[in-house]
């Protein structure tokens, strides 16, 4: 029954999801009791400003529209930033024409978990700036904060198409602090590389991390790690109250989880087992808040219905397993089966937690695509192009503005030298923001400070 | 080849092991010659016999119609498959060791059944080079063992001596390739010393590195030119000192890792000296390696530097078979496709003089891959491993894992069926 689902069906399900999730994921800052300065628009607020787009019509390429479907044969036409139309034959005034005979196009690519800039290369003791490992809740430290601009690997990553990334603190801790999602552009400071509008979200990690850094003071267990997140959500409801009281009160340590509390700081939660998974919904449902995404999750298949049901996303690596014990149980049709849950409306996402991989997630997705048809699902190339675009849209709350190839959105686009779902496929172009990014051809990209003086190779 | 005609003649007679023998009809083959070519595979009593366009009735017990696929040599990996369980689990994991250290081999403690084991088998390996993890001044000895299934495995090796050079917390790098030159010299001219003797050598040198007999013996290997050293390095400078120390001391060198290989292509070149490597390090990791690049594998080889690749991203070990994506890149960077297939077959067994493994011609073990597509492509399977003549069962835990969460979802888990 679910291999049988048609391409059409995947579509509205998953326009379906993105609805609702708009209205969990992207409450009014107004709405919020909280008294700290809101943290999208505020002091932190994104200066990002984007190259000046070019007014570009590709004709007659294979497009991958970002919801699900595979067109043959299509234009993509994008100006002043945004994504104008695709479809047959487009008619533009003026557009400057690429061919796209031969060659596939996707909305730019998304990685929802990267230390791209926390931990850059090289990877050195005074640039490790990924995990605040002093306590076990340090809800209070924003992974912005440690971010350099100057990381040689983002541009790495735009050559394999990453046009948008997360950033998440490490997983030491109960609560490792907050994340920040980036366009991928150069700048010198962290607000111009910020996604505007982007919700913050929370790193909170289950499992075997948190109890071995913490095995001396505690947590040491697993049930040592629940009452910790138990007693620190009781703490930030402790917070609102008080702030009710008195709205001068400042605790930025609270103030994250009474963002999450509010709903307007989206939870992504390390967390391999299944049934660790299951514990976090449950301590979710006590506090009333609920988790955006479950990364890592090796055994989110076992649990694949409740998480569709739940509307909960999981972003999973195609293949990684046996590096430690809570990821032994893999499957390698791990984000197939999470995809095809309930009628195929799983919400699967390919992450890669590394800054290797991310300069690869559509072979990732390729991969991921093969075990699932070898374990016996009818999976279309568009849908296992949502693992890669729009599922990490919709999990890091930036659907609305990147992630499919919708009119109106921001003109984040890869033209590929061919499949992306093959291995001899490379990137050629990617736009962001309708403006050229990374040109294969020409090798046009940008060289942060730290690449100067570096490459005397290339002129011997 | 009238030999061969013969054989045609009275098969019968001539195969007795008709239930050993193995028939693979029609697959696009790769060949020593680098080409993939339609050819029938003949084997008996676990060697190829014969490689021939058309291979008639033998009675070949077991007849495989490869047609439409693709047939490899099985891959050779560089991995630690079969020594750990869990990487970070250190009672699961015998990669290395505190008292020995270059006469160290962890392969003495494989484990044919080892989850990992199963796994890379169903993805193609039938083969893996041991590489040893000894926390001294080097790693261990680098073994070959075939990872088919059952007790019984086929091991050559010593293979290598491995040790490391470059950034150091501890020491200068200067420091530790004078150490390397007067360790080897002392040596060199104390053959016969033993244990004790050693251990008046270090005294001089201020550091707590242990040699037992064992160790020393590892090192005259290297000194009578029995195994090659093989170095993990990155800076293109600590690669040309490498390049004058075994030199000096007239001993093999295998390069390994090598980020900034390709800024001295052409000295590693006229040394005649083969590198180890994957082409996916391209980020600049340590101050080592700010030189890396996509293109050392497309330099080295333009160079004319013999190549073996392993896949160092991700899972690693565990993963090893994924050395197929990291040679199906090095081909999207510009690498010649034959030239990648065999840095994962033939040229693993080149460089450390392997016997009868890594290619498809008569006389080889028979260990081979049949794929339903492109081997390199990421979404092939493998439709059949042989392994020294024999099918492999390509069941895994993680295939039975899939099983049992997509079939029987009524029942509780742990009663639905086992495969």
């Amino acid at each position: 029954m679910i291999k049988k689902l048609l391409l059409p069906l995947f579509t509205v399900f998953l326009l379906g999801c993105t609805d609702q999730t708009a209205s969990i994921f992207q409450d009014e800052p107004g709405g919020s009791i909280t008294n700290f300065e809101d943290n999208i628009h505020g002091t932190y607020a994104s200066t990002y400003r984007p190259l000046e787009s070019e007014n570009i019509v590709i004709r007659n390429a294979t497009v991958f529209d970002g919801n699900g479907n595979k067109f043959q044969n299509f234009d993509v036409h994008f100006s002043n930033g945004k994504i104008q139309a695709i479809g047959l034959r487009l008619v533009t005034d003026g557009a400057k024409e690429i061919d796209g005979t031969g060659k596939y196009v996707t909305p730019g690519i998304i990685d929802n978990h990267s230390h791209m800039g926390v931990y850059p290369a090289p990877s050195v003791r005074t640039s490790s700036d990924g995990n605040e490992a002093t306590n076990p809740v340090t809800s209070e430290v924003w992974a912005e904060h440690s971010v350099w601009t100057q990381d040689p690997q983002y541009k790495l990553a735009l050559a394999g198409g990453i046009t948008t990334f997360h950033v998440l603190p490490g997983s030491a801790n109960l609560f490792g602090g907050r994340g920040v999602t980036l366009k991928n552009v150069s700048a010198n400071t962290v607000p111009e590389m910020k996604f505007p509008n982007a919700p913050h979200s929370l790193k909170m990690a289950c499992g075997e991390n948190p109890k071995r850094v913490y095995s001396s003071r505690g947590p040491s267990t697993r049930m040592g790690n629940v009452a910790g997140y138990r007693n620190a959500w009781i703490g930030a409801e402790n917070y609102k109250e008080q702030l009710e009281r008195d709205p001068s009160h400042r605790d930025i340590r609270n103030e994250t989880l009474a963002g999450v509390l509010d709903g307007e700081i989206l939870v992504h939660n390390h967390c391999y087992r299944a049934d660790e998974m299951a514990t976090m919904i449950n301590i979710g449902e006590e506090f009333g808040y609920k988790v955006s995404t479950f990364h890592h999750g090796v055994e989110a298949y076992k649990i694949a219905d409740l998480l569709a049901d739940e509307g909960i996303c999981a972003a999973l690596w195609a293949d990684w397993w046996g590096f430690k014990h809570e990821a032994y149980d893999m499957s390698i049709a791990n984000i197939a089966i999470v995809d095809q849950a309930r009628g195929g409306t799983g919400c699967a996402i390919v992450h890669s937690d590394d800054e290797s991989g991310i300069q690869r997630l559509n072979q990732e997705a390729a991969k991921a695509l093969a075990a699932g048809r070898r374990a016996g699902f009818e999976i279309s190339e568009g849908r296992a192009m949502t693992w890669i675009t729009k599922n990490p849209a919709k999990s890091l709350g930036i659907l609305d503005q990147t992630g499919t190839l919708d009119m109106g959105k921001d003109a984040d686009v890869v033209i590929w030298s061919g499949n992306p779902f093959s291995v001899y496929t490379k990137a050629e172009q990617v736009y962001i923001d309708g403006a050229l990014a990374f040109d294969k051809a020409t090798n046009f990209m940008p060289h942060t400070d730290f690449d100067l003086g570096v490459k005397e190779w290339e002129d011997k | 080849m009238k030999f061969l005609k013969f054989f045609f003649l009275m098969p019968l007679l001539l195969f007795p092991h008709a239930e050993d023998m193995y028939l693979i009809k029609g697959g696009m083959t790769f060949l020593p010659d680098g080409s993939f070519t339609k050819k029938d595979i003949l084997v008996d009593e676990g060697v190829i016999v014969l490689v021939e366009d058309s291979i008639g009735d033998v009675g070949a017990e077991n007849i495989i119609d490869a047609n439409g696929k693709y047939v490899t040599p099985g891959l050779i990996v560089f991995s630690s498959l079969g020594l750990l369980e869990l990487s970070s689990l250190p009672e699961t994991n015998d990669t290395s060791s505190n008292t020995y250290n270059a006469g160290f081999d962890p392969s003495k403690a494989y484990n044919p059944f080892s989850q990992a084991v199963r796994l890379n088998r169903a993805k193609g390996v039938s083969s893996t080079v041991h590489v040893p993890q000894a926390s001294g001044y080097f790693s261990g000895l680098l073994t070959y063992t075939k990872i088919n299934e059952g007790y019984k495995q086929k091991k050559q090796g010593p293979l290598g001596l491995v040790t490391s050079f470059g950034q150091s917390y501890d020491d200068s790098r200067a420091a530790n390739l004078l150490f390397m030159e007067d360790l080897f010299n002392y040596v060199r001219s104390n053959k016969d010393d033993n244990y004790a003797d050693m251990t008046q050598f270090m005294l001089g040198t201020g550091n707590d590195y242990k040699f037992t007999s064992r160790d020393l013996k590892a090192l005259l290997k290297v000194l009578n030119g029995e195994i090659p050293l093989v170095v993990e390095v990155s800076r293109a400078t600590d690669i040309l000192n490498i390049l004058k120390f075994a030199e000096s001391q007239q001993i093999d060198l295998v390069l390994w890792g090598a980020a900034e290989a390709h800024m001295v292509a052409d000295e590693i070149a006229k040394a005649d000296v083969p590198v180890i490597l994957d082409p996916l390090d391209n980020i600049p990791r340590t101050f080592d390696s700010l030189n890396s690049t996509y293109e050392n594998a497309i330099r080295l080889d333009q160079a004319g530097v013999k190549m073996a690749f392993y896949y160092a991203q991700g899972a690693g070990s565990h993963n090893a078979y994924l050395a197929t994506q990291s040679a199906g890149n090095s081909v999207a960077m510009g690498l010649n496709y034959s030239t990648a297939m065999k840095s994962i077959t033939s040229n693993p067994a080149d460089i450390f003089g392997l016997v009868g493994v890594g290619s498809l011609a008569p006389g080889f073990d028979a260990d081979l891959v049949i794929w339903d597509n492109d081997p390199l492509e990421l979404m092939t399977n493998v439709d059949n491993l042989l392994v020294d003549g024999t099918d492999q069962d390509l069941s895994n835990r993680y295939e039975e894992l899939t099983e049992r969460y997509m079939k029987e979802k009524e029942l509780p888990n742990s009663y639905r069926s086992r495969e």
